[in-house]
């Protein structure tokens, strides 16, 4: 056993670790005149947080952001969950390549999936779009969408569909009065990742946007190189909303379906 | 679902990728794209004989390799740490695992903020009475050693890689542990032969996800990272949007680079992931 000055020690750390830079990002959020070397910032004020509600740069960027992320999402997962249930019915080497595919857009670097990308969406006619933002995001949310259906259906049993099949039921009965609702908690997990993937996205947006579709990845990076901390701030903690939604919501939903012993 | 369709949806998640792949090996060798002029193998030669390249993906590698030990340490430190059900475990493991919810791009503006010449290190270090404070920060932005860079995607990747060794020890740990305190073995030899087997096997895979989402940042790279060496992924953004459009196609020898090092992370992530697998089967 550590002994108890240790674990102190370390819990006090962990704590400033989580807590210190998100209490940083709203200080910097609210700061009015804030010159080197104050330790606070001189004044407060909430202007930053005031234009979200208007018309400013960041309110139209969450708009934009939150379109982008909803439509992957969908797109990853109409695509990712026939997906992952091909691959798990695979056996062998065959499961191995098909995991491997779907995790290699997930491992490559986004710029070098983005060159490609922006090339083939130009002659789309998609370039500088939020449709070819989206096809563009839709790439490494299917890799991740397509593993985590991967997993879902490597646990559950095939013989329930192949069961409800041989009592009668038809292809579509089998889907939706079978798989729906054994599947509705995946799917929305699966939803809450592929538009988080799409959430936190910069290099694809950046060039398959092609700088005319400004989500708020972009407009938060645009702000932190110009030096305007107070709106970089503010939309940096905009992103970090969606993410502890989710997984505050996930944490409940598993609460309420098995109560602690 | 019949068997023959099944290897199709194989391909079908790879498909992009590999159209990718395809094309900046098309483009590499002079067979498409910009300055196309028939298939040769100059501009390959010419970008991997180019000592920058090369310094930018050793500090790319090894400041990726920094940050996934550090934050695997972290992890494996906080996880055999905090196993238990006291309150002070489960409070220590949540705040582990609070960060997970932000996005490298939020990590790397945290960390600008923090350590920047007039960041708040600075703030408090003149505030503990050290006049040339911005002076004594040593430069942790943009320094050529990556030593922000690290710290901030040490400290993004530490929540996913501290939940992942929770879950590996509390679903494999204390069955085995408890055979092997019952065969007689003590604390240590438990760590060594049964706690630390199970958690680097499981582990595993993960540390190699990280090491490739380190390895491919981009936006921690342009926030954190120095102009020299350029990372690679900066390096590749810079060709790719150079004025000179002959000197773009060097963008996707670079890209070939960088889809190269995936794949063998994906290589070896899936060997792990099969290991680690059979040996939970």
């Amino acid at each position: 056993m550590t002994p108890p000055v240790w674990r102190g020690v370390l819990l006090v750390l962990l704590a400033s670790a989580a807590a210190g830079p998100l209490a940083l990002l709203v200080v910097t959020s609210v700061a009015g005149r804030w010159l080197y070397p104050s330790l606070l910032p001189e004044h407060l004020t909430l202007e930053s947080w005031a234009l979200l509600l208007g018309r400013g740069r960041l309110a139209s960027a969450a708009a934009t952001s939150l379109a982008a992320a909803a439509g992957t999402s969908a797109l990853a997962v109409m695509l990712g969950l026939p997906l992952g249930r091909a691959l798990a019915r695979l056996g062998g080497w065959r499961r191995w390549i098909g995991a491997a595919a779907a995790f290699l857009p997930v491992a490559a670097p986004p710029i070098a999936l983005a060159t490609g990308l922006q090339l083939s969406l130009l002659s789309l006619g998609l370039g500088g779009t939020v449709p070819g933002v989206i096809l563009a995001h839709a790439v490494p949310a299917l890799g991740y969408v397509t593993l985590f259906f991967l997993g879902v259906f490597h646990v559950l049993d095939p013989r329930i569909e192949d069961e409800a099949r041989s009592l009668g039921a038809s292809r579509i009965q089998t889907w939706v009065r079978v798989l729906g609702p054994l599947l509705r908690r995946p799917i929305a997990e699966a939803l809450a990742l592929g538009f988080l993937v799409s959430w936190a996205q910069v290099p694809l947006t950046l060039l398959v946007g092609g700088g005319i579709v400004r989500t708020l990845p972009v407009e938060v990076l645009g702000f932190v190189r110009a030096g305007q901390d107070r709106y970089a701030a503010t939309g940096a903690l905009l992103l970090v909303i969606p993410a502890t939604l989710a997984i505050g919501l996930a944490g409940s939903a598993r609460r309420a379906e098995a109560p602690p012993l | 679902m019949s068997p023959r369709r099944i290897p199709i949806a194989a391909l079908l998640a790879a498909l992009p990728t590999l159209v990718g792949v395809g094309y900046a090996a098309g483009a590499a060798t002079g067979l498409i794209g910009f300055g196309a002029a028939g298939f040769s193998l100059r501009r390959v030669a010419s970008v991997l004989g180019e000592l920058t390249v090369w310094r930018g993906v050793a500090w790319t590698l090894t400041t990726a390799a920094a940050a996934t030990l550090l934050a695997t340490a972290g992890a494996v430190l906080v996880a055999t740490v905090f196993r238990g059900t006291a309150r002070g475990d489960r409070a220590a493991r949540a705040l582990a695992v609070l960060p997970l919810v932000v996005p490298h791009l939020v990590a790397a503006a945290v960390f600008v903020f923090l350590f920047g010449q007039s960041g708040f290190l600075a703030r408090a270090i003149h505030a503990a009475g050290v006049a040339d404070a911005q002076g004594v920060v040593p430069t942790l932005v943009y320094d050529p050693l990556g030593i922000g860079f690290i710290l901030a995607l040490a400290w993004k990747e530490l929540p996913f890689l501290s939940l992942l060794a929770f879950s590996v020890l509390s679903t494999r740990g204390p069955e085995l542990e408890e055979t092997a305190r019952s065969l007689g073995a003590d604390r240590r030899d438990v760590f060594r032969r049964v706690t630390w087997p199970i958690l680097w096997r499981g582990l595993l895979p993960g540390v190699v996800a990280v090491f490739a989402f380190v390895a491919g940042s981009y936006e921690a790279a342009i926030l954190l990272a120095p102009s020299e060496p350029v990372a690679l992924p900066l390096l590749t953004w810079e060709r790719y949007t150079d004025p000179d459009l002959a000197r773009r196609a060097d963008a996707f020898v670079l890209v070939l680079v960088g889809i190269g090092l995936a794949a063998i992370a994906v290589a070896v992530h899936e060997w792990a992931r099969a290991r680690w697998e059979r040996f939970e089967g």
